[in-house]
């Protein structure tokens, strides 16, 4: 029986993890049930960080918190908010709380959220902050010095997908050899472009779980296409979403055969939903994936 | 250069409404090209100051007015100084920091300083460099992302462009974009690879 995200990531399974939002403000009785959802179906839960700007509970509490309830969180750090030396101090904070895996990224931009004016740090970006995991790892913090017990993280980082946009490939190779033990995606809605990106990171040799954002409606998957960057919705989707009776069901229906084909491409796919997860045991069931 | 901007007249007003007797200081360097805080904006900036009823005893326009050698040198231009009250500086940041230095009066600035830019064909450039003091720009082909990227990023562009426009302002290049197309001119995509380090932020 495999325990943990690491020896599920090692293994042949096919691996789904979920999205959990910690809450803007002290209650959090709904994100805690809304995660209740995701046992026996997630392998982990990741759980975001300020994400969009917009300010919440500490992804680190909030981990914590899902960790007492029995879940394998994968506790997401942005290079937005803190220096290098409230990185390494939440890391090591949060190593010693039980928290196991993280994903790293750079973090949208302050303006993007409802604090515009705050000041946006990014003393490193997501490159360095991988760097600065497998330092901690090795025992020594960023600066070289020794660490009174270091930690070992199982690391991941975040990518795009879209096959044309070499810098964004070369990033990610740069991720993968500063140590990435795995990576999540942006949402897939185009299958055979996220095949063209496999085939181009193939040699990297690292997992990829496939990002996963069921549609709900024809105007969501507009705005996804113009606002959102890396992520195309295909005009036949588009189309699917358009002649539905109930978009809600056709997104979900959608989502559940974009899974059984990232089923033969992908380590796993990443579920993100807008919302919260009531729909995501039955997008899996429909996906005829089988339960742990 | 460093690049400013002005501040609206409301707001300067607001600044000196407990003052008199005012002698504005300009710039002839960054803030003349700017247009604010060369001679036609220093004889503007007096006329509508006295329009709005406050005394201004004298102007000066030193050459820099971040380097004024002493209050010597600022009375030799206007001996009105030894008359006022307060002064307003029509220069950036730093020339109000080194005419607070040698003039023992309040000082006011009029402008916000936003950068240390340039111009270029004509083209107004705004943050051209962040003044690290750990300078690695001929590794992105003389185009330094610490500061033309909003988040600094040293190893890549984000994940937020798009069509190679900033995820922070859709009106401005992504710079990673104009890195990429430097290095591919100048034939050292090679560059793109290098892991780099972050910057050493040492106090300076």
């Amino acid at each position: 029986m495999l325990f943990n995200f690491r020896e599920k990531l090692n293994s042949s399974k096919f691996l789904i993890t979920a999205e959990i939002s910690p809450p803007k403000g002290v209650n959090v009785s709904v994100p805690l049930e809304d995660a209740r959802q995701l046992k026996g179906i997630a392998d982990a839960v990741n759980v975001t960080d300020n994400q969009c700007s917009i300010m919440h509970m500490s992804s680190l509490a909030f981990s914590k918190l899902l960790l007492d309830e029995g879940h394998e969180v994968i506790m997401q750090l942005t290079c937005r908010d803190r220096n290098r030396i409230g990185l390494q101090s939440d890391l090591l904070g949060a190593y010693a709380l039980g928290i196991r895996n993280i994903c790293v990224m750079t973090g949208d931009f302050p303006s993007c959220g409802d604090h515009p004016g705050s000041k946006p740090v990014y003393d490193l970006d997501s490159v360095q902050l991988m760097e600065l995991v497998r330092k901690l790892d090795s025992g020594i913090d960023f600066a070289g010095n020794m660490l009174d017990g270091g930690t070992s993280f199982c690391a991941g980082a975040v990518s795009g997908i879209d096959p044309e946009k070499t810098l964004q490939l070369i990033k990610l190779e740069k991720k993968v050899r500063c140590g990435a033990d795995f990576i999540q995606t942006q949402a897939v809605y185009d299958v055979g472009m996220f095949e063209e990106f496999m085939e181009s990171v193939n040699h990297l040799e690292v997992p990829v779980i496939a990002g996963l954002i069921p549609l709900k409606s024809l105007k969501m998957a507009d705005y996804m296409n113009r606002n959102i960057s890396g992520i195309h919705v295909p005009e036949e989707v588009m189309a699917r979403m358009k002649g539905a009776s109930d978009p809600l069901e056709e997104g979900l229906l959608i989502a559940s055969e974009t899974i059984r084909e990232l089923m033969n491409l992908s380590r796993g796919v990443h579920i993100m939903p807008i919302g919260s997860h009531k729909n995501t045991p039955r997008l899996l069931s429909m996906a005829g994936h089988s339960l742990k | 250069m460093i690049i400013t901007s002005a501040k609206p007249f409301e707001e300067i007003l607001e600044l000196l409404k407990n003052e008199d007797y005012i002698f504005v200081i300009g710039c002839n360097v960054c803030a003349a090209k700017l247009k604010t805080g060369g001679e036609p904006e220093v004889l503007e900036m007096c006329r509508r100051l006295e329009e709005s009823g406050k005394h201004v005893v004298g102007w000066a326009l030193p050459t820099a007015a971040c380097s004024i050698r002493s209050y010597e040198t600022l009375l030799e231009k206007n001996d009105k100084l030894d008359e006022a009250l307060c002064v307003l500086v029509m220069g950036c940041g730093s020339g109000v920091s080194a005419v607070a230095n040698v003039v023992d009066l309040p000082i006011y600035g009029s402008n916000n300083t936003l950068s240390l830019g340039g111009s270029s064909g004509g083209k107004l450039l705004s943050s051209q460099c962040v003044m690290c003091g750990d300078c690695t720009i001929s590794e992105f082909g003389g185009l330094c992302p610490k500061a033309q990227c909003p988040k600094g990023l040293l190893n890549g562009p984000c994940g937020g462009a798009v069509d190679g426009k900033c995820e922070v302002d859709s009106e401005k290049d992504c710079v990673w974009s104009l890195i990429y197309e430097r290095l591919k001119k100048i034939h050292r995509l090679d560059l793109l690879y290098t892991i780099h380090a972050p910057k050493e932020h040492a106090f300076k």
